[in-house]
């Protein structure tokens, strides 16, 4: 097991990179580090690793402080997106150099590097040199030599981010396959919603330095614990609505902001809202809504139809209600006239609800991942 | 506001041939993608269109009036980039009045012009702000304010929000479909992002390797690709292609690979002896049913290599011998790796293409 332990970098006077972050890493597993630019992934690879020393706290493997242990002491296989190729050597020389450094014989050596080439789609290219090929091609090579080699940590930083779509979903499911396979420990860094879903056992999410939330990617996109969680886990985004809580007749509605919406909610869901009367912002994913063109049962929130954007496969209707905008997936047949009045599936029941920014309370369905969780726990 | 020819237009770079003769029209006030991979030449075909490079031969056209030797400054063309390099020491409101100041407008103009595209672009709060304060998203609406504020006769984005994060880029891309919605200009778009641009554009223009391969609406593009290039270009996962032969079985006409074989649909059926021998049929992933029991009706078979669970949907890898083909279904259906699995395809969403030329196949 890896572990950081109160981690803190600081970059001159006063950059902090990292903010006391703690993280575990088990044997194994396949943790996904995930978050947007400048939140601090790289330099969690890089302490690590070893090439970058935190500031404050500790590193350890096993109950053991690595904080004295040179990086290449450390038995860890890294690709990171910048990683230097030898520019002297073939891409097989390339792929062979961590082989031949261990003292692989020759026909291992072979085995090895004609294995890796096979699943990352370079055999053609193993007598080039790395200043002839293109920026994928050169990202994959650079992937080839961390996992050519068994480690007891692979550490990928953006390994496939360069690829086109075709090679980068199939790489995707490469990498996952090869490290189940492998029964490999594996931290890799990513800036796609998708790879973290796809990829990790558990994801951890990094903003400004600071761990936002650290499970399983059903936890992370059914039980976001805040509002920047919710928003950039999944895809289309999560839509978030300001609403005001209105009690009147025993009951409880959400006032929507910018309309006269009063959303009927659950006892359960009524709740979890504490005595503030603002600052509350309900959520919901758009694969979760439908839209009518009439109200009926099930639709009985109205909105105005804003954008239409058709991805071949859906159509992704973004609909203001009130002073915020709802994003719909529909079927690609579904093309309701901008302005035109729809009605939404909303139900007082199925919603994420935040305070300032926090999560107090999911849909029935996510607290059933809740339940699961536990009982497998 | 403009209508635009691009008649032959060839551009080359000494011995590189970066666009080989490309024409097409973009209506005044359409909303037109150029897309493509990195060095397919739809930034050369921007940049020309803006006069910031001279053009090898071939005609270009503002409301048919040829511009090839009208300067840049005189074409009334705005355009954006993805780094939006805004003066560090003059505040948003002194950033976006800049060009109108530049063109002499009178002060009590620009600040009337100035306020109404601050208005349109949510900036009226931080127009008193310098650039440095800004967030990433902030800047690039102040970018493209300052780009906007002129009133050109054709918008030019080129990569505008590639690099931003997916919540961003999500509400960015609704910000400009606004824009084109409310100020009506004609717009070119160059993305290599196939998902952006059919999101925004009117229509779409593919390019690959300086040539134009398809001109459509969206829904052509996606659904009615004219060849394999752009059938595998747009739509994501991409579509899955099988190479193999078309032959006569049991009198019907078959697709076979791999040793085994898809019946052809319906439709295809009175087409198939006008059908090349050899094609590449080509589906979606979401257009393939998946089962694990034998006994339901199935057109291939395979194994499964890995189920990827990405929450709102599952996503298989399978291999049919060497052949690794993915399929989109349902969360709760997740095989196992090497499991047998077998496909029924979605008959009105086969497609076929000719193995030598790469073509649509249209039955008729």
């Amino acid at each position: 097991m890896i572990e950081l332990r109160n981690v803190s970098k600081i970059y001159g006077q006063s950059t902090i990179a990292l903010r006391n972050l703690n993280l575990q890493i088990q044997d194994q597993e396949f943790f996904v580090v995930y978050g947007p630019a400048g939140a601090g992934k790289s330099t969690t690879m890089r302490i690590i690793a070893g090439i970058t020393r935190p500031t404050q706290g500790d590193v350890l493997r096993d109950g053991v402080s690595l904080l004295n242990v040179a990086p290449e002491n450390r038995d860890m296989a890294m690709a990171f997106e910048n990683y230097a190729l030898y520019s002297h050597m073939s891409v097989y020389e390339n792929l062979a150099f961590p082989l031949k450094a261990s003292k692989y014989s020759k026909q291992e050596i072979e085995e090895q590097v004609q294995r890796v080439a096979r699943i990352l789609q370079i055999s053609d290219l193993l007598d080039r040199r790395p200043g002839f090929l293109s920026g994928g091609q050169r990202q994959r090579v650079s992937l080839g030599r961390a996992i050519v080699r068994p480690s007891s940590l692979y550490l990928l930083d953006e390994p496939i981010g360069h690829l086109d779509a075709k090679l980068r979903h199939r790489m995707r499911a490469e990498l996952k396959a090869m490290a189940v396979d492998m029964n490999a420990t594996v931290a890799l860094v990513t800036t796609a919603s998708r790879e973290a879903l796809a990829l990790g056992d558990r994801i951890a999410i990094l903003r400004d330095g600071i761990l936002e939330q650290v499970g399983t990617p059903q936890e992370i996109y059914s039980l976001p614990q805040n509002e920047f969680v919710a928003s950039f886990v999944g895809e289309p985004p999560m839509s978030f609505l300001d609403v005001e809580p209105v009690r009147g007749d025993g009951r409880t509605a959400l006032h929507i902001q910018g309309s006269d919406i009063h959303l009927p909610i659950s006892p359960r869901v009524a709740q979890s809202l504490n005595g503030d009367l603002s600052g509350y912002r309900l959520g919901v994913r758009a694969n979760e809504l439908s839209i009518t063109g009439q109200q009926d049962d099930s639709h009985q929130t109205p909105g105005s139809v804003d954008v239409i954007e058709p991805l071949g496969y859906c159509n992704i209707i973004s609909v203001k209600v009130g002073d915020g905008t709802i994003r719909v997936v529909v079927d690609p047949t579904t093309r309701p006239e901008v302005n035109e009045t729809v009605w939404l599936s909303m139900d007082g029941e199925n919603i994420h609800l935040f305070h300032n920014e926090q999560a107090i309370v999911h849909p029935m369905r996510s607290q059933k991942v809740k339940l699961n969780n536990n009982i497998h726990a | 506001m403009a209508k635009i020819n691009i008649d032959n237009f060839v551009k080359n770079y000494g011995d590189v041939k970066a666009v080989r003769g490309a024409s097409f029209e973009i209506a005044d006030g359409e909303f037109v993608a150029l897309l493509g991979p990195s060095g397919c030449g739809k930034s050369s075909t921007m940049r020309s269109i803006a006069g910031l490079e001279e053009i090898s031969s071939g005609m270009i056209s503002f409301d048919d009036k040829p511009v090839n030797d009208v300067r840049p400054r005189d074409r009334n063309v705005a355009m954006a980039f993805e780094t939006y390099a805004l003066y560090p020491t003059l505040n948003i409101y002194e950033n976006i009045a800049f060009p109108l100041r530049s063109a002499n407008w009178p002060s009590e103009k620009v600040d009337e012009r100035v306020r109404d595209i601050a208005h349109r672009m949510e900036l009226e709060s931080i127009l008193n702000s310098l650039p440095s304060e800004l967030s990433g998203g902030q800047a690039q609406r102040a970018g493209l304010a300052r780009a906007l504020v002129r009133e050109p006769a054709v918008f030019l984005l080129d990569e505008p929000i590639s690099h931003l994060d997916t919540r961003q880029r999500y509400r960015m891309r609704q910000f400009i479909k606004h824009i084109h919605m409310e100020l009506g200009y004609t717009m070119i778009y160059v993305t290599h992002d196939q998902e952006e641009a059919m999101a925004l554009a009117d229509r779409i223009v593919v390019m690959h390797e300086g040539v134009v391969r398809q001109i459509g609406i969206p829904d052509e593009i996606y659904n009615h690709p004219a060849d394999d290039f752009v059938a595998g270009f747009v739509g994501e996962p991409p579509m899955n292609f099988i190479e193999g032969s078309i032959a006569r079985v049991d009198e019907k006409w078959v697709f076979q690979t791999k040793g085994q074989m898809v019946v052809l649909p319906e439709h295809w059926q009175s087409y198939g002896q006008k059908m090349p021998a050899q094609v590449k049929l080509g589906i979606r992933p979401f257009y393939i049913d998946v089962t694990l029991d034998p006994q339901q009706p199935y057109d291939l078979q395979g194994e499964v290599f890995l189920s990827e669970n990405l929450q709102d949907n599952c996503t298989v890898s399978l291999d049919i011998d060497d052949l690794r083909l993915t399929v989109v279904t349902t969360p709760a259906f997740r095989p196992a790796r090497h499991e047998k699995i077998y496909l029924k395809f979605n008959p009105a969403y086969i497609r076929f293409f000719d193995l030598q030329t790469g073509k649509a196949i249209r039955p008729q």
